[in-house]
């Protein structure tokens, strides 16, 4: 004779707990830090930016040596106590310069990747909500910068514009803020047909209230993320305009221009070129873990 | 080819035509705006020879009428000449180093798709063992690294490294011209490509070598050679195509710095010689060329889907 179970089983993963008991509530953000903090290599990546922001920060007061001061030493001499990263062609300090290049490193990425996503947002914000003209003018901009190499673009506004930091910072900006428009009017766009929006409308809430208290917080998610993709990217930008010549003016120790200075003596003293290279790689790997962390910590589909 | 995908060629290419004249003519009207103009330089010139300059480059005329001028060459494929090396054609020359860097951008491909591929396909089929380990990271850190990073490496390791191991029988040099000097920079221009394709073919093949029709293949008893070459990467390549597009755009603009740091006479190297010397008529015509060139790459990776899977058709 089958048993007729008396109680219920539950599986193991329902247990039923008294209201007082339940497990503390958490908003998405508590839960995408919490997954991100459980990310050894978004952990690192953190650690790493920390200490060259710190780096970044001191080097306004202080350096071993001023970033510009040349003749400290024999030029291209290699790592010694005095200098643990060595001197370069000009006999200046590179650990000084290193560190000098961290400011402009993250000043340039920061800054870029604030300003473009700025942009980015507003746009594509209006392309997705208002639709119409403004969406058609946005989205013939973003497919004709298909057509162009963003770096050419930005060479030549640098030329035309000069190439202080604000300028830098501006060429980059104005091809690097067109990803972030064009994923912010998809989210706008798949956003403003819910029913939370529809909702917000019929009570007469008003179109900028919509957008900023509604869609926009909707949004940050992949918007965050996307914002952290653009520093490294801003950063390797820069690295790239100097390394052209065309980036911040000497003497200010930029990575690329300090890799772009060694280069011609690669096989000499290729210390000069590896380690503004290796600091400017160790920086946008950094982020890139970050980034990493962040997608798969924000990511709903991932959400358990 | 089906008549379907002639017909999307065609209009991809008029797209191409479009894109590429309106590209260039805002960059044309953007230089046109600036204060001054291209003639003059640091050392003084006699003023008869600045206006038979002038007019010789037409830049005695209104901007518009300078536009109409220059437009009604272009659509004959001739973009002007220089302002600074007078008598060059620009077309030709660009036409040149159009090869050049065509010829570079080729070998990144290459180097990209066999190195990304085998990593990934090795990582996938050895999932949570160490060679997965090791090529995941890889793949992270060769993505970080950026391409100029990777070139001052293999410099070191093929230029100073080879001569020195070899007590200065072999010399690698830089530059453009022979054969065994196309790999180093076109592996410092692939390798950060690379590891995209590598993470991306990673998680795709994960997906597919879990599907019935694999197993079907492994219950048959084929070997594991063809199970995994053929069943399962076919289609698994299928997500790894759709980043051909945006990687053929990196590779164009990587080739830019890469060009310059090896000497390559291609377009990237002329557009940033022409733009300190400020030789705006070949800025200008880069521009033309790289946009016919981006909209003529991604044409042929679109071209591409319908092979790698027929249930794609135009």
């Amino acid at each position: 004779m089958a048993t007729v179970p008396t109680t219920i089983e539950l599986p193991d993963e329902i247990q039923i707990v008294a209201a007082d008991e339940l497990p503390e509530q958490v908003t998405l953000w508590q839960d995408a830090w919490r997954r991100l903090t459980r990310n050894r290599m978004a952990v690192i990546g953190l650690v790493i930016i920390g200490v060259f922001l710190t780096t970044a920060i001191l080097s306004f007061f202080w350096t071993p040596y001023p970033t510009w001061k040349q003749a400290l030493g024999p030029t291209y001499q290699g790592p010694t106590l005095g200098h643990p990263l060595g001197l370069d062609d000009y006999g200046r300090d590179i650990l000084s310069r290193v560190m000098g290049g961290a400011a402009i490193a993250l000043g340039v990425g920061v800054g870029a990747s604030l300003l473009a996503s700025t942009i980015g947002i507003v746009l594509g914000l209006l392309a997705g909500f208002y639709r119409g003209k403004i969406d058609v003018g946005i989205s013939l901009l973003i497919n004709i910068s298909y057509g162009v190499p963003d770096l050419l673009i930005a060479l030549i506004l640098v030329v035309l514009i000069g190439r202080g930091i604000q300028n830098i910072i501006l060429a980059i900006s104005v091809t690097a803020w067109l990803g972030m428009a064009r994923l912010v009017r998809g989210q706008t766009l798949a956003l403003r047909e819910r029913e939370f929006v529809e909702a917000a409308r019929s009570i007469g809430t008003k179109n900028l209230k919509i957008l900023t208290r509604h869609i926009l917080p909707n949004a940050l998610g992949p918007i965050v993320v996307q914002a952290t993709y653009l520093v490294p990217a801003a950063i390797i930008f820069e690295a790239f305009l100097s390394l052209l010549g065309l980036g911040i003016p000497p003497p200010a120790p930029s990575w690329g221009r300090m890799a772009s200075e060694g280069y011609k003596a690669l096989q000499i003293a290729p210390h000069i070129v590896l380690m503004p290279s290796l600091a400017l790689s160790l920086t946008v790997l950094a982020f890139n873990w970050v980034g990493d962390g962040l997608r798969d910590a924000i990511d709903p589909r991932m959400r358990r | 080819m089906s008549r379907g995908t002639l017909v999307y060629a065609a209009q991809r290419l008029v797209l191409i035509t479009f894109t590429a004249i309106v590209v260039s003519s805002i960059v044309f009207i953007g230089i046109h705006q600036l204060p001054g103009n291209a003639i003059a330089r640091e050392r003084r010139i006699n003023p008869a020879t600045e206006a038979a300059l002038l007019h010789h480059y037409h830049l005695d005329l209104p901007w518009p009428q300078q536009y109409a001028l220059w437009l009604g060459g272009l659509v004959h494929g001739d973009l002007g000449e220089s302002l600074v090396n007078e008598g060059t054609q620009i077309t030709p020359l660009l036409l040149r180093e159009a090869k050049t860097s065509v010829t570079l951008g080729l070998a990144a491909v290459a180097v990209t798709v066999i190195i990304g591929m085998s990593l990934g396909v090795l990582a996938a089929i050895r999932q949570n063992t160490w060679v997965d380990y090791v090529a995941s990271t890889a793949a992270v850190v060769g993505y970080s690294v950026p391409s100029f990073v990777w070139a001052f490496l293999l410099i070191i390791l093929t230029v100073t490294g080879f001569y020195a191991w070899s007590g200065g029988t072999i010399y690698e040099d830089i530059g453009w011209g022979k054969i065994q000097q196309i790999p180093v920079p076109a592996l410092a221009l692939g390798l950060p490509y690379a590891a995209i394709v590598a993470r991306l073919t990673r998680a795709s093949m994960l997906e597919t070598i879990r599907q019935d029709y694999v197993r079907t293949a492994w219950a048959k008893g084929l070997s594991a050679r063809v199970v995994i070459l053929r069943h399962a990467l076919r289609n698994a390549l299928i997500p790894v195509a759709t980043i051909l597009g945006p990687l053929v755009t990196g590779i164009i603009t990587g080739s830019v710095v890469i060009e310059f740091l090896f000497g390559i006479p291609g377009l990237g190297q002329e557009f940033v010689t022409s733009i300190l010397s400020r030789d705006y008529n070949i800025v200008i015509g880069v521009f033309t060329f790289y946009a016919i060139l981006i909209g003529l790459a991604n044409l042929t990776v679109d071209l591409l889907y319908p092979v790698l899977d027929p249930r794609i058709r135009y």
